[in-house]
């Protein structure tokens, strides 16, 4: 009968090429930290992962139209829809009505579970009937009603354009059970202006001792588009990651965020 | 020997220590994005109807099937010191406004018409025949339905369009 002997010990060689093999199984095994903090027992030096799922929500007249959240549960997938804005603005079979003003409640929720700090970007345009932008047309002619600024929301002046509104929550958004999750309106009406059935070319031609007038309207067979975007960044380390994932420069103080 | 590995150790520990820096380097983030609209369509064309029958013009404005836009309706009778026109409808609906106007109360909608608007002429000459020429010219207008705020619809009979003008050619 055979007895098992262990072995000689590994020459250092082997031991050092052990030891890189390692610190480049650690190195690599890191990259998960991107979404995953790592955290240690010294008695044992067990680590184990906690995952923080982040996700958020973009809010229209109280319903949850679009979000966006991480589902650690779930192999790490995102839970994820993209809705349609002004899907019920009008009853079926009615015509838009030029000049009235429509309910458009907008706010942001947070739908993950941890904190965070929020953005909205909001795009108003023209497009023809294939939705290529008409860029000649004016945004400033779909008014949406932006409410709760300097209170909760700051406008961004230097981002803002005619087509575009950039809005930051200037509190830090709790995730669900934790603080306030959802942020208030920061809009809450559309209108577009019925100044859009003045703007026309007019065609004249002589004819026969008669002139003839052909008028067109500039903005009839064109559609008026609404885009909203939120986009949220996790709580700590905010001032970077702000920076990081917006380049824009912020303060962050007492759970409070200001533009520098 | 010993001092060896105490620094492989202290390396090690220093690797553990630093896994996580890379959290800091790379943030948790995420978006949601919805986007809507609805298409305008303007432009509306409607046409007169006349009818004439002892002297009174039954006058009917028709908006066409494909006209899309609903319109308010004004009309009124244009004739020589000559003759008098005098206006009556039997549904209540025209009634007489601004610049000697009768306005229909009704909005129309395509493929709407109003109720008659009777303009019966006057004052016309005792030895008048058949034949005899007239001229009592009937002349409407019409509006786009806009809307207030609250959505309480109005026509703005003065509105004036912000027209690009382009000249065509033609022969005279």
């Amino acid at each position: 009968m055979r007895i098992w002997r262990p072995k000689k010990l590994l020459p250092p060689a082997a031991t050092a090429v052990m030891f890189v093999a390692a610190m480049a199984l650690l190195l690599f095994g890191s990259v998960e930290g991107t979404r995953a903090a790592l955290t240690y027992y010294s008695e044992t030096y067990a680590s184990r992962v906690q995952m923080y799922d982040i996700g958020v929500s973009l809010l229209e007249n109280g319903e949850r139209v679009s979000w966006r959240d991480y589902n650690s549960s779930a192999d790490g997938t995102w839970d994820e829809n993209t809705g349609v804005l002004l899907a019920h603005m009008l009853e079926e079979g009615e015509s838009l009505k030029l000049g009235k003003t429509y309910p458009e409640q907008l706010s942001v929720a947070n739908s993950g579970t941890i904190n965070q700090y929020v953005r909205v970007t909001i795009y108003k345009y023209w497009t023809d009937a294939e939705g290529t932008k008409l860029p000649n047309l004016s945004p400033e002619l779909i008014r949406l009603n932006l409410v709760n600024l300097d209170t909760d929301w700051i406008l961004d002046e230097e981002a803002s354009t005619p087509e575009r509104t950039v809005l930051y929550y200037n509190k830090l958004l709790y995730a669900e059970g934790e603080g306030v999750s959802e942020t208030p309106l920061f809009a809450d009406a559309i209108t577009v202006d019925a100044m859009v059935a003045t703007k026309v070319h007019q065609k004249v031609e002589e004819s026969g001792g008669y002139t003839t007038i052909t008028t067109t309207y500039d903005y009839d067979g064109t559609q008026f588009r609404i885009e909203a975007k939120v986009d949220a960044v996790q709580e700590h380390n905010a001032k970077d990651a702000v920076l990081s994932a917006w380049g824009k420069n912020v303060t962050v103080s007492n759970n409070m965020l200001s533009l520098d | 020997m010993k001092k060896k590995s105490s620094i492989l150790a202290v390396l090690v520990l220093a690797a553990v220590l630093t896994a996580g820096i890379g959290k800091a380097w790379a943030y948790f983030t995420t978006f949601a994005e919805a986007a809507g609209g609805y298409t305008i369509e303007l432009g509306d064309r409607t046409e007169i109807t006349e009818k004439f029958d002892q002297w009174v013009k039954h006058v009917v404005i028709t908006a066409d099937e494909d006209s899309k836009e609903p319109v308010y309706i004004r009309a009124r009778a244009f004739c020589g010191s000559a003759y008098t026109v005098e206006y009556s409808d039997a549904s209540g609906k025209w009634t007489p406004g601004e610049k000697g106007y009768y306005y229909y109360s009704d909005i129309l909608n395509a493929g709407g018409s109003t109720d008659e608007l009777l303009v019966r002429i006057g004052n016309i000459p005792k030895d008048a025949k058949e034949g005899d020429s007239f001229h009592v010219v009937v002349v409407y207008e019409s509006a786009p339905v806009r809307y207030q705020e609250d959505g309480t619809p109005y026509a703005d009979w003065d509105e004036v369009l912000d027209s690009v003008r382009m000249e065509g050619g033609g022969e005279s």
